[in-house]
C-alpha cells in the first residue's frame, strides 16, 4: 500500500514584516520552508511506514525550487518524491490546486494502491485549509480533517479510527479506507533526519511531472481553472503595544478599558 | 643451581609471562580504536610529560596529592631496589654491591629512607579511605573502600615491611653494613636480642618480598593500578592545546558519525580509560555530578574501559560487542541521560591528574546520538530547527537582529573603514537583558574611540551550542556560511560579547582556515584601561560588594581570568571577592554545552548550586561576563529569594562608571 | 474622402515589474501571459522579457498587488498623448458574446444562504452572526436571506434562524444527519444548491464549516474563500471577500466573478451578533434527504467535550491566562482559573511558577515548555524573559499585566496594564462575568 503526503513550500510568514512607511510586505531575505503542518503529515506517514511497512510518496505542486521541500521529506525517510511543476499550474486557487494534486495521486495509484493521503490542516501562506477536502472529493476518498490522533489503522479490515480536534470538543470517528486525513500539529513530533538520510536525500531523485505527464485540460488548472482571484492585497492595521489606563491607581478603570478594547476587537467569546 | 634460585626463577618467569600476556591482551585492544595524531612535537610532549607525570603538577594541586607524590617518587627509587632484588634472585652473584662503594651506600640510604616514607604514606592512605572517606572516592561501580584498593595498599605496605625485615636480618647477621641503613639497622638491633628469629625472618622476608612482587606484577594490569604503566605515556600523548573545541567530521555517504560503540573511540580515548586512576577528582569537580545528575565523568571513562574489555573478544573476532556503550544503566554502559547532562564546562579535564580528556568523549557520543540515531531531548528539536531555519536558537526573525541599535547610532561593518567587527551574538541581539549589555558595550567602545561596526541582520549564530550538542552536521553548515561571510566582508578583527562566540570564532573556525583576531570585550577593554584610553576617576561604590563568577568558556576554556576582574577593579576601585571555586576551578553556571536549551529535570539546579556558592560571600552584586551566566544567575537568585542581589556584566559596571564620570 | 491618414497604431507598451511590490503570489502573472514572456526567479518574482512582451496587459490585470505596470518609451508616450488629444474617448464599451453568456449564467443564481452549524441540536453562534451580515448582503443584492438547517430533530433551530433575520429556512431533518459527517452533509447541501441556486453561501470558518465548504465547493466546481473577516458587494454585484493570509500579515480581497454560488467561510466572533426578534416568522421549506445510512460509511463513535476530566492541553487552547512569579503563591492561581473559566480558556505558567510548584510542568510555556498560539494570551506577573517569549509570541493578541512598566513583556504585548495584578485580575473577572450574565439574559 502507498501512503501519499502532500507538502507545500511556503515563505516563512512569521518572518515577513511590513514596511512601516510604505505599508507593504518586506519579503527580502524571507526564506522558503516546508509548510509546518505538512511536516507532521510526513511524520504520520512515516509512522505508518514504520508500523506496517507501507511505502510513502510525497508530492508537491510548485515552482522548480520547491524541490528543496521534497528533499527534506526524502531526508526524513519518504520513499518517493514527485514535484508537480508546469507553467500551466501557476496561479492556481484551491480548486485548481486540488485538481492537479488529485490527478497526480491517481497516477501514482495506477502503480500501487493508495490507501491513505495525508495533508496538513492548512498552509501558513494561503491559510485556506481547502486543498485537503478538495482532493478527497475528487478522489472520492473518505475525509477526516483536523486529526490529532490516529487510534488505529486496520489495513486488512480497511478502516481507520482517529480523533478529530474541533472547537471545544474531540470527535472519535471511524472511516473506511481509502481515506484522506488533514492533520494538526498536536498529532505528533516530527523526526529529525539523521546525517546519513540527509546525504542520501541530497542526490536522491525527485521526479518532476509537468502537464505532459498529467495530461489535464489547461482550462481546468492554474489561473484559468481558478474561480477565485485576488483582486487586492493590503496590510492590516495592527495593534502593537498599547498601554491601557492607570492600573496602579485605578485598577477597575484599567480593567474596563481592557474589556472595551477586547469587545472592540472582537476578542471575547462570551 | 640452588633450589631457591630455581623456584624464584620459575615464578618470576611465570609472573612476567602472565604480565606480558595480560598487557598484550589489553593493549592490543587499542588497535581497534580509531587513529588520532598524538605523536607530533615530541619536545613539547616530553616537557608536558615531565611536568605532569614526573613533577606531578596536577596531583599536587590537592592537599592529599603530596601523599601520592611521595608514593610515586618512592616507587621510582625503589624500582631500582626491586630490580636488583629480582636480578639477584636469579643471578645471586649480581647485586648493587658491585657498584662503587659510595654510590652503593648512597642508594642504600635512599632505599631505606624512602621505604619508611612510603610506609607512612600508605598509612595515611589507609586512614583516608577508612576514616576520612572522601565521598568522591566512590563511584557507582568503583568504591573507595574496595578490596582492590586495600589489596594494593597492603601489597605496598608488605613490600616495605619485607624490605626492612630482610635488611634488618642481614644487618643482624652482620652481612650488611648498618651505617647506610638507619631504619633497617633499627630492626637489626632489635633482632640482635632475638637471635633465634633471625634466620626465619630473613627467609620469610625474602620470600614475602618475592611473592608480593610477583603478585603485584600479575595483578597490576588487571587493576586501576595499570595507571602505573600508562600514566606517564598518557601525559606524553596528552592534548597539546586545551581541547575547547572538537575535531571536524567528514560528511560523506557511508561514513559513521560520532561514537556509538567503543571501537569508534580513538586509541587515545581507549588509552585514557586504561589510565584512569579512579581518583575521583573529576567527579568532585563536575557540576553535573555534584548536583545529582546521572553523569559522572569518571564513570564515563570507567565505562569505556569496562566496555572495551567486555567486548574485547568480540572485537578480536571481528564481531561487534554485545555490551552496549550507550544504553540502560549498567557497568560498561553510559546512559543517554548522563551524556546529555554535561555542560562541557571542562572542570573534569582541569582536575584530572593524568590529563584524561573526559568531556570530548561525551561530545563524541552526543554526535552519535544526534547524527546517527537522531535521539535527543525533546527540547532540542526546536533549537535545531530554529538554528537551521533562522540562524538563531530562539527562532526569532533574523530581521530583528539589529533592533537593539534603535537607541544609539551604530555603523555597519565595512572593511577598511571600521577596524573591529562587533559580533553581537544571539543573546546580545535578542535577549532583552543581554541587549542592555550590548548597549553598555557600545557605549564603552564609543567612549574609547574604537572604530567598530556590526553585520546587522546578516549576522548568524556562531553555532556553539550545536557543536557542543553533537550536531556537527548543522554546525559545519553554519560555520561554513559564517566563514564565507567573514571572508567576503574582509573581517579580520572581532570583538565578541559572549564567551561562546569567542571560543567558536577563535578556536573552532580555525579548523575552517579562518584566522581571526578575536577578543572578548573584557580583554579589549582591560587593554584600553591599561593603555589609558579609558580613564575613570570617580570610583563607583553603588554596587556594593561585588563577587565575580568566571564563565567556563571565558576562563577555563580560553584563559581569560584577569581582564574581567580588571574592569571591576577599574570601575569600583576594589577587586571583586572570590568564591571558593574560582578562576581555573570555577564552577559552571549550568548553561554550557547546550544545556541552555534543555530542561533540568533531575537533582539540584546547577545555577542554584552556583548561586549558593556566590551568596556565601554575601555580595550585593554578582558580576558575570557571559549572557548565559547572566540568565542563570538572575534566575537562580530569584529562585533562591535573593532578588535583591543584582547581576551585572562587567562591561555594564564599567559603563556605569563612565556615565558617572561624565555626569 | 481625403487620403486616409493612417492613424498611428496605439502603442501598447511593455510590461515592467515595480520594485518591492511583488509578493510572490504563485506565478499568476506568468500563467496569464499568452506569449511566455515571463519567467519566475527563485524568489518567486517574475522576470519579464521585454522583447517578447506584446503589451496585452493581462499580467497587469491579474497581479493582486499592482506590482506590474506598462512602460512606454518617450516616443510612444508622445503618440499616446496625440491620440488622446485627437480622439477623445472613442472607446466603445462593446459587450462581447462571451460576457453576455456569462451574465446570463450568473443571473440564474439568486439569494444569500447561511448554513446553520449545529452540534447535538445546539447552533454555533457564528451562524447567527452570519445571518446578521447576510442580511446586509441580501439587501444590497435585493434578494432573500435564507438559512439552511440540517440535522435530526432540529426544527426548533428554524425559529431561531427567523429570529436572527432569515426569511426562509431550508430544512433537512433525518437520522442520517444526526452527527455531522462530510459525505452525508455534502450530498444534502449540494442537492439543495443545485435545486435552488443561491448566489452566495456563507458558513462559519469552524472545523465543521471548513470541512464541509471545501467539499461542496469542489463538487460544485465553484470558488471558495476561506476564513473571511470582511464581506461586501461591489458595483458589479460580486461578493468582495476580505481575509487575512500570510499568517495575518496581509489582508486579501478575493472575488469569484465568473462562478456561482460564491462561497465563503467566515471567522467566528468577527461579524456582530444581530438583534434577536422572537416574533419574526418565515417560511420553512422541507426537503427530503438524498442519502441513506447505508451509503455513509463514516461512523462517529463518540464526542468528548473538552475541559471536564480530560487533561488540559495548553498547546491547542484559544485563550490562555498565564501566571508567573508575580502570582506569589499557589493559591493565587485560583484567581487565574476563574478568569480563564469566564473566557473559556486554560491556565498556563512561566517556568518560575512551575519550579515553585504552583503549576504542573505540562502548563509551562516557553523555550523548554510548550509553544502556544492562542487567540488571546494574558500574561500576569510574568516579566517576559526571552525563554518565555519564544513560547507565546505567535499568539494573535498578547495582554500583559505587570506592575513593572519596564518589564520586557510589554515589548511584545498588544495591550498592557501596569499595576497590581491582585487588584486588576479580580476586577477583570467580575466585569466579564457581569457582561456575560447580561448577554445571556438578552
Ligand atoms: C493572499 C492569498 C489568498 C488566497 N485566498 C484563497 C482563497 O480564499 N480561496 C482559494 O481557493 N484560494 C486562495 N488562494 C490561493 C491558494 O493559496 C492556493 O490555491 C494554494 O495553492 C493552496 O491553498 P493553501 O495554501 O491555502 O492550502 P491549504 O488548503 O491551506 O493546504 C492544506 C494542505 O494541502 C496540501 N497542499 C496545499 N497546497 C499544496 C501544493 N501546492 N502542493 C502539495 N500540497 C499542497 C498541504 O498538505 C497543505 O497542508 C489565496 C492565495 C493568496 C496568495
Ligand atoms: C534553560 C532554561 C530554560 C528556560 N525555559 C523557560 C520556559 O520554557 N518558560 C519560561 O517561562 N521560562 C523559562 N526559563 C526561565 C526564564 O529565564 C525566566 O526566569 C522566567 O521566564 C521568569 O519567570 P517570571 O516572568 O514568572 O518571573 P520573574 O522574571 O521573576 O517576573 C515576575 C514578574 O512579576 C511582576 N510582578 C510581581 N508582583 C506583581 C504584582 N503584584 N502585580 C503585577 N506584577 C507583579 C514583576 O514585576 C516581574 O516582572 C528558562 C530558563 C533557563 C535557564
Ligand atoms: S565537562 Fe563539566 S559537566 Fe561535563 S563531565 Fe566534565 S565536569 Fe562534568
Ligand atoms: S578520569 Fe582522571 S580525574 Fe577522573 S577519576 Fe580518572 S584519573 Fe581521576
Ligand atoms: S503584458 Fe502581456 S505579453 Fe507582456 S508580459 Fe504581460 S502578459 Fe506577457
Ligand atoms: S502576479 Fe504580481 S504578485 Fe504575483 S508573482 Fe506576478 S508580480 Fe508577483
Amino acid at each position: 500500500m502507498l501512503v501519499v503526503v502532500c507538502v507545500k513550500q511556503v515563505p516563512d510568514t512569521t518572518q515577513v514584516q511590513i514596511d512601516p512607511v510604505t505599508n507593504t510586505l518586506i519579503r527580502e531575505g524571507v526564506p522558503f520552508i516546508v509548510n509546518p503542518y505538512d511536516t507532521h503529515a510526513v511524520e504520520e506517514a512515516l509512522r505508518f511506514k514504520d508500523r506496517f511497512g507501507c511505502r510513502v510518496a510525497a508530492i508537491s505542486m510548485g515552482p522548480p525550487n520547491a524541490e528543496a521541500t521534497l528533499r527534506k521529506a526524502l531526508a526524513q525517510g519518504v520513499d518517493r518524491a514527485v514535484l508537480l511543476s508546469d507553467r500551466s499550474f501557476g496561479g492556481a486557487d484551491t480548486l485548481a490546486t486540488s485538481k492537479v494534486l488529485a490527478a497526480a495521486i491517481e497516477k501514482l495509484a495506477k502503480e500501487e494502491e493508495v490507501g491513505v493521503v495525508i495533508c496538513g490542516k492548512q498552509t501558513i501562506d494561503g491559510d485556506t485549509a481547502q486543498v485537503g477536502p478538495g482532493i478527497a472529493t475528487r478522489l472520492n476518498f473518505s475525509q477526516l480533517t483536523l486529526v490529532d490522533r490516529v487510534d488505529e489503522l486496520d489495513l486488512s479490515g480497511k478502516k481507520i479510527r482517529v480523533s478529530r480536534k474541533l472547537e471545544g470538543r474531540h470527535e472519535h470517528v471511524e472511516a473506511p479506507l481509502p481515506v484522506l486525513l488533514t492533520v494538526v500539529r498536536e498529532l505528533n513530533r516530527p523526526r529529525y533526519p539523521t546525517v546519513a538520510m540527509r546525504l542520501e536525500s541530497a542526490d536522491a531523485q525527485v521526479e518532476v511531472w509537468d502537464n505532459k505527464v498529467l495530461q489535464l485540460d489547461v482550462n481546468g488548472i492554474g489561473l484559468k481553472g481558478s474561480p477565485t482571484w485576488v483582486s487586492r492585497i493590503f496590510s492590516p492595521e495592527r495593534a502593537k503595544g498599547e498601554m491601557l489606563g492607570d492600573g496602579a491607581h485605578d485598577p477597575e478603570g484599567a480593567a474596563q478599558l481592557l474589556i472595551d478594547k477586547m469587545l472592540e476587537k472582537d476578542l471575547l467569546a462570551l | 643451581m640452588m633450589p631457591q634460585t630455581a623456584i624464584f626463577t620459575t615464578l618470576l618467569v611465570a609472573s612476567l609471562l602472565f604480565f606480558c600476556w595480560s598487557v598484550y591482551r589489553r593493549f592490543s585492544l587499542l588497535c581497534y580504536g580509531q587513529p588520532e595524531e598524538r605523536l607530533d612535537q615530541p619536545a613539547r610532549r616530553l616537557a608536558e610529560m615531565f611536568l605532569y607525570a614526573f613533577a606531578q603538577l596536577r596531583v599536587l594541586r590537592k592537599p592529599f596529592g603530596l601523599n601520592h607524590f611521595v608514593i610515586f617518587w618512592s616507587f621510582m627509587i625503589l624500582a631500582l631496589a626491586n630490580g636488583e632484588f629480582l636480578v639477584n634472585g636469579v643471578f645471586p652473584s649480581v647485586s648493587l654491591a658491585l657498584l662503587p662503594e659510595g654510590v652503593h651506600r648512597a642508594l642504600l640510604l635512599a632505599f631505606d629512607a624512602v621505604s619508611l616514607l612510603t610506609l607512612f604514606a600508605i598509612a595515611f592512605s589507609f586512614i583516608r579511605r577508612l576514616v576520612v572517606k572522601p565521598p568522591h572516592l566512590d563511584s557507582l561501580y568503583v568504591k573507595g573502600r574496595s578490596p582492590e584498593a586495600f589489596l594494593i595498599l597492603s601489597f605496598i605496605a608488605l613490600l616495605m615491611l619485607a624490605y626492612f625485615g630482610l635488611h634488618g636480618s642481614l644487618i643482624a647477621l652482620g652481612m650488611e653494613d648498618p651505617s647506610a641503613m638507619p631504619v633497617s639497622s633499627l630492626v637489626g638491633s632489635w633482632l640482635s636480642s632475638h637471635p633465634d628469629l633471625i634466620p626465619a625472618l630473613r627467609n620469610v622476608s625474602w620470600w614475602l618480598h618475592a611473592f608480593v612482587l610477583f603478585a603485584f606484577i600479575c595483578f597490576l594490569p588487571h587493576s586501576k593500578h595499570m595507571h602505573i604503566l600508562t600514566a606517564i605515556p598518557n601525559c606524553y600523548f596528552g592534548a597539546l592545546a586545551w581541547p575547547a573545541t572538537q575535531p571536524r567530521e567528514k560528511f560523506e555517504k557511508g561514513a559513521v558519525y560520532g561514537v556509538g560503540t567503543v571501537e569508534r573511540f580513538t586509541w587515545k580515548d581507549l588509552f585514557d580509560s586504561f589510565t584512569c586512576t579512579e581518583c575521583g577528582r573529576c567527579q568532585a569537580a563536575c557540576p553535573a555530578t555534584i548536583t545529582g545528575k546521572a553523569l559522572n565523568p569518571r564513570q564515563i571513562v570507567h565505562a569505556i574501559k569496562t566496555n572495551l574489555l567486555e567486548n574485547g573478544d568480540a572485537l578480536r573476532e571481528g564481531r561487534s560487542g554485545t555490551l552496549p556503550l550507550i544504553g540502560a544503566e549498567g557497568e560498561g554502559t553510559n546512559t543517554e541521560d548522563a551524556i546529555w547532562s554535561c555542560t562541557t564546562c571542562g572542570a573534569c579535564m582541569e582536575a584530572c591528574p593524568v590529563l584524561i580528556e573526559q568531556m570530548p568523549k561525551i561530545v563524541k557520543m552526543r554526535r552519535h546520538l544526534v547524527e546517527t540515531e537522531s535521539r535527543f531531548p525533546e527540547e532540542l528539536l526546536n533549537l535545531f530547527e530554529n538554528m537551521e531555519q533562522r540562524s538563531n536558537p530562539w527562532g526569532i526573525a533574523p530581521g530583528e537582529r539589529a533592533k537593539w541599535v534603535s537607541t544609539l547610532p551604530v555603523k555597519p561593518f565595512v572593511a577598511g573603514e571600521t577596524e573591529y567587527l562587533l559580533y553581537v551574538g544571539c543573546a546580545g541581539s535578542f535577549d532583552s537583558r543581554a541587549k542592555q549589555v550590548t548597549v553598555a558595550l557600545a557605549t564603552v567602545l564609543n567612549a574609547a574611540g574604537i572604530s567598530w561596526g556590526i553585520l546587522g541582520k546578516d549576522e548568524k549564530c556562531c553555532g556553539d551550542s550545536l557543536r557542543r550538542l553533537g550536531n556537527e552536521y548543522l554546525f559545519e553548515k553554519m560555520a561554513l556560511e559564517n566563514v564565507e561571510l567573514f571572508r567576503q566582508r574582509g573581517v579580520t578583527k572581532v570583538i565578541t560579547l559572549c564567551p561562546h562566540c569567542l571560543t567558536t570564532l577563535k578556536n573552532d573556525y580555525r579548523q575552517y582556515g579562518l584566522e581571526l583576531e578575536v577578543v572578548h570585550q573584557s580583554e579589549l577593554i582591560a587593554d584600553l584601561i591599561r593603555s589609558g584610553r579609558i580613564k575613570l576617576d570617580k570610583k563607583d561604590d553603588s554596587l556594593g560588594k561585588i563577587a565575580y563568577h568566571d564563565p567556563c568558556y571565558l576562563g577555563r576554556h580560553n584563559d581569560i581570568f584577569e581582564a574581567p576582574r580588571t574592569l571591576v577593579q577599574a570601575a569600583t576601585g576594589v577587586a571583586p571577592v572570590e568564591t571558593e571555586r574560582h578562576g581555573r576551578n570555577s564552577f559552571c553556571c549550568g548553561a554550557g554545552g547546550g544545556r541552555m536549551w534543555m530542561e533540568e529535570f533531575t537533582g539540584e539546579r546547577v545555577n542554584h548550586a552556583r548561586v549558593d556558592e556566590l551568596l556565601a560571600q554575601k555580595p550585593d552584586t554578582i558580576c558575570v561576563a557571559c549572557p548565559y551566566c547572566m540568565t542563570m544567575m538572575e534566575d537562580g537568585l530569584k529562585d533562591k529569594g535573593a532578588g535583591q542581589v543584582r547581576v551585572r556584566d562587567v562591561v555594564e559596571v564599567l559603563a556605569e562608571g563612565l556615565l558617572r564620570k561624565n555626569a | 474622402m481625403t487620403d486616409a491618414v493612417k492613424p498611428p497604431k496605439k502603442p501598447r507598451g511593455k510590461a515592467r515589474l515595480l520594485e518591492n511590490k511583488c509578493i510572490a503570489c504563485g506565478a499568476r502573472c506568468q500563467s496569464a501571459c499568452p506569449v511566455d514572456a515571463i519567467q519566475m526567479n527563485d524568489a518567486g518574482e517574475p522576470i519579464i522579457d521585454a522583447s517578447r512582451c506584446i503589451g496585452c496587459v493581462k499580467c497587469v490585470k491579474v497581479c493582486p498587488v499592482q506590482a506590474i505596470e506598462m512602460a512606454f518609451t518617450p516616443e510612444e508616450l508622445r503618440i499616446l498623448q496625440e491620440l488622446a488629444a485627437s480622439s477623445a474617448g472613442a472607446e466603445l464599451s462593446e459587450e462581447d458574446a462571451e460576457e453576455a453568456a456569462l451574465k446570463k449564467k450568473l443571473a440564474a443564481y439568486s439569494g444569500v444562504w447561511v448554513f446553520v452549524e449545529q452540534t447535538e441540536g445546539e447552533a454555533a453562534k457564528v451562524s447567527w452572526e452570519l445571518l446578521g451580515k447576510g442580511k446586509e448582503l441580501a439587501q444590497a443584492r435585493k434578494c432573500p436571506l435564507c438559512a439552511v438547517v440540517m440535522g435530526e430533530g432540529v426544527e426548533k433551530l428554524c425559529d431561531q434562524a427567523f429570529g436572527y433575520g432569515a426569511e426562509k429556512v431550508y430544512l433537512m431533518d433525518a437520522p442520517v444527519l444526526r452527527h455531522y459527517r462530510t459525505e452525508a452533509y455534502q450530498k444534502s447541501l449540494c442537492a439543495l444548491v443545485e435545486k435552488y441556486k443561491p448566489e452566495v453561501i456563507l458558513m462559519g470558518a469552524t472545523g465543521l464549516g471548513r470541512d464541509l465548504a471545501g467539499v461542496v465547493a469542489t463538487v460544485l466546481a465553484t470558488g471558495l474563500t476561506a476564513d473571511c473577516t470582511g464581506l461586501s458587494i461591489d458595483d458589479k454585484g460580486n461578493l468582495m471577500q476580505t481575509r487575512p493570509a500570510f499568517g495575518g500579515n496581509i489582508m486579501a480581497t478575493i472575488v469569484c466573478d465568473k462562478f456561482r454560488p460564491q462561497m465563503s467561510t467566515v471567522r467566528p466572533h468577527v461579524m456582530p451578533m444581530p438583534e434577536f426578534d422572537p416574533q419574526a416568522k418565515g417560511e420553512i421549506v422541507r426537503e427530503p434527504v438524498p442519502v441513506v445510512e447505508d451509503q455513509v460509511l463514516v461512523k462517529v463513535l463518540d464526542i468528548l467535550m473538552d475541559g471536564g476530566g480530560s487533561k488540559v492541553d495548553i498547546a491547542g487552547a484559544e485563550f490562555i491566562v498565564s501566571g508567573g512569579r508575580g502570582m506569589m503563591a499557589k493559591e493565587n492561581f485560583a484567581m487565574l482559573q476563574e478568569l480563564a473559566d469566564v473566557l473559556g480558556g486554560v491556565v498556563g505558567a512561566s517556568r518560575s511558577a512551575v519550579d515553585a510548584g504552583w503549576m504542573p510542568p505540562d502548563r509551562q510555556v516557553g523555550q523548554t515548555g510548550k509553544t502556544v498560539r492562542p487567540k488571546v494570551y494574558i500574561a500576569c506577573g510574568i516579566s517576559g524573559a526571552i525563554q518565555h517569549l519564544v513560547g507565546m509570541q505567535d499568539s494573535d493578541v498578547v495582554i500583559a499585566i505587570n506592575r513593572d512598566a519596564e518589564a520586557p513583556i510589554f515589548e511584545v504585548a498588544s495591550y498592557g496594564i501596569v499595576g497590581d495584578l491582585f487588584k486588576i485580575i479580580p476586577a477583570l473577572t467580575n466585569k466579564l462575568r457581569a457582561l456575560k450574565a447580561a448577554r445571556s439574559k438578552a
